[in-house]
């Protein structure tokens, strides 16, 4: 019986040599159903090329490093199965609306600021002793904010935003989903040092809504959810007298 | 390490940025359709433009005021019509998911509430539907 093979195309820029990315063929096995992209990356990089360069670490869906653009889509490479597209072929790009570093490297310079910026950690006025006991929460508490602390930052949302790719200024998806992870954390009384930057103009009113950022992320993340209620959150806290109580 | 130390010691790295193709949003069917469901303010603009003309035409009295009843302006006003009913039902499902608050400390559904904006559109429409009916009598 003939060797499964399978077609992977991938953005190769080299940035002393190249003024722009172009897409390198190469026919590698397809030895196994439980292959993933990113091993075909590493078979490419070990077997066939290995100036190839892209991120990855954990391989099991953990670290969001892998995660680039397969056939369009933002994807983990590590949880996207080659025998989705098998007999078709696989084209693997870059994480769109990144500045392209080398092949498939992005800059995650911008990522890293914005979700600096929106203080992900909990905020408290005054620090409780240590001898005062832990900060207990109801599990209704941890339900309030749960879904949004699974985030593991792999930039896929902003990948798959057109908001942010028209507009690198928009604070985007993830660091919003953050930001109401800890507002939303009965821990915190952080909100207010976070309100300049989630409801300033390049904030949350700069999302009109496409949703696609909840449609890819591969934690179950509802970033486009996250933005909505904050826009709700910020104008009730603008409107009503009592908003701006803590 | 100082801030200056910092900055002299990277190294600048030329990198390529892609710009966003102008048909972007016809990559997917998701972008497509938010498109659409963006778009369908245009119409609905422009045909509550219209009513502000008609309004101002009927101000000057019944007399010689004639309502528009020509097949385009019907075939405008209907699609109008399908525009503005896709606009409202995309508009009240995500409501559903802006939408969130707690009773006896529970999280009310989001099914619930979608179900609660078609419900107050519904009664509001045969209300609105009744008095316009009612006035025309």
């Amino acid at each position: 019986m003939a060797e499964k093979r399978i077609t992977v195309r991938a953005t190769r820029f080299d940035p002393a040599k190249d003024s722009e990315p172009r897409l390198q063929s190469y026919d590698i096995p397809f030895s196994d159903d439980s292959m993933v992209v990113l091993d075909a990356l590493n078979y490419i990089k070990s077997h066939v090329d290995g100036s190839l360069s892209y991120r990855w670490s954990c391989r099991m869906g953990i670290c969001g490093s892998c995660g680039m653009t397969v056939n369009g889509t933002p994807k983990l490479t590590c949880s996207a199965f080659l025998r989705d597209y098998w007999p078709g072929s696989i084209t693997i790009t870059p994480l769109n609306n990144f500045p392209i570093v080398r092949d498939l490297v992005v800059d995650m310079e911008d990522f890293m600021e914005k979700l600096k910026s929106i203080k992900p950690w909990i905020i408290r006025k005054q620090e409780m002793p240590l001898g005062a006991g832990e900060h207990r929460q109801t599990m209704e508490q941890i339900d309030d904010f749960r879904q949004f602390s699974q985030c593991i930052n792999c930039m896929l949302c902003y990948a798959a935003c057109p908001v942010y790719g028209l507009d690198d200024k928009f604070l985007g998806p993830a660091a919003i989903a953050l930001a109401r992870r800890y507002n939303l954390d009965s821990r915190d009384q952080g909100t207010k040092e976070r309100l300049p930057v989630i409801a300033h103009s390049d904030g949350v009113w700069e999302c009109s809504f496409v949703g696609e950022c909840s449609v890819v992320c591969p934690k179950g993340v509802d970033p486009a959810k996250a933005i909505q209620q904050t826009k709700l959150d910020t104008s009730v806290r603008f409107i009503l007298p009592y908003g701006n109580r803590e | 390490m100082s801030a200056e130390t910092e900055t002299s010691s990277r190294v600048a790295t030329r990198t390529y940025k892609p710009a966003m193709p102008a048909g972007w949003w016809l990559r997917k069917g998701h972008y497509f359709w938010y498109m659409v469901r963006e778009f369908t303010a245009l119409p609905l603009a422009l045909w509550l433009l219209w009513l502000l003309y008609e309004i101002q035409r009927a101000g000057r009295g019944p007399s010689g005021y004639y309502p528009p009843s020509s097949t385009p302006f019907v075939v405008f006003s209907v699609i109008c019509l399908l525009f503005a009913l896709y606009h409202s039902i995309t508009f009240l499902r995500l409501a559903g998911v802006i939408l969130h608050f707690k009773v006896m400390d529970k999280p009310v559904p989001s099914g619930l509430v979608v179900a609660s904006q078609f419900g107050a559109w519904l009664v509001a429409s045969i209300v609105i539907g009744a008095v316009l009916i009612g006035f025309g009598r």
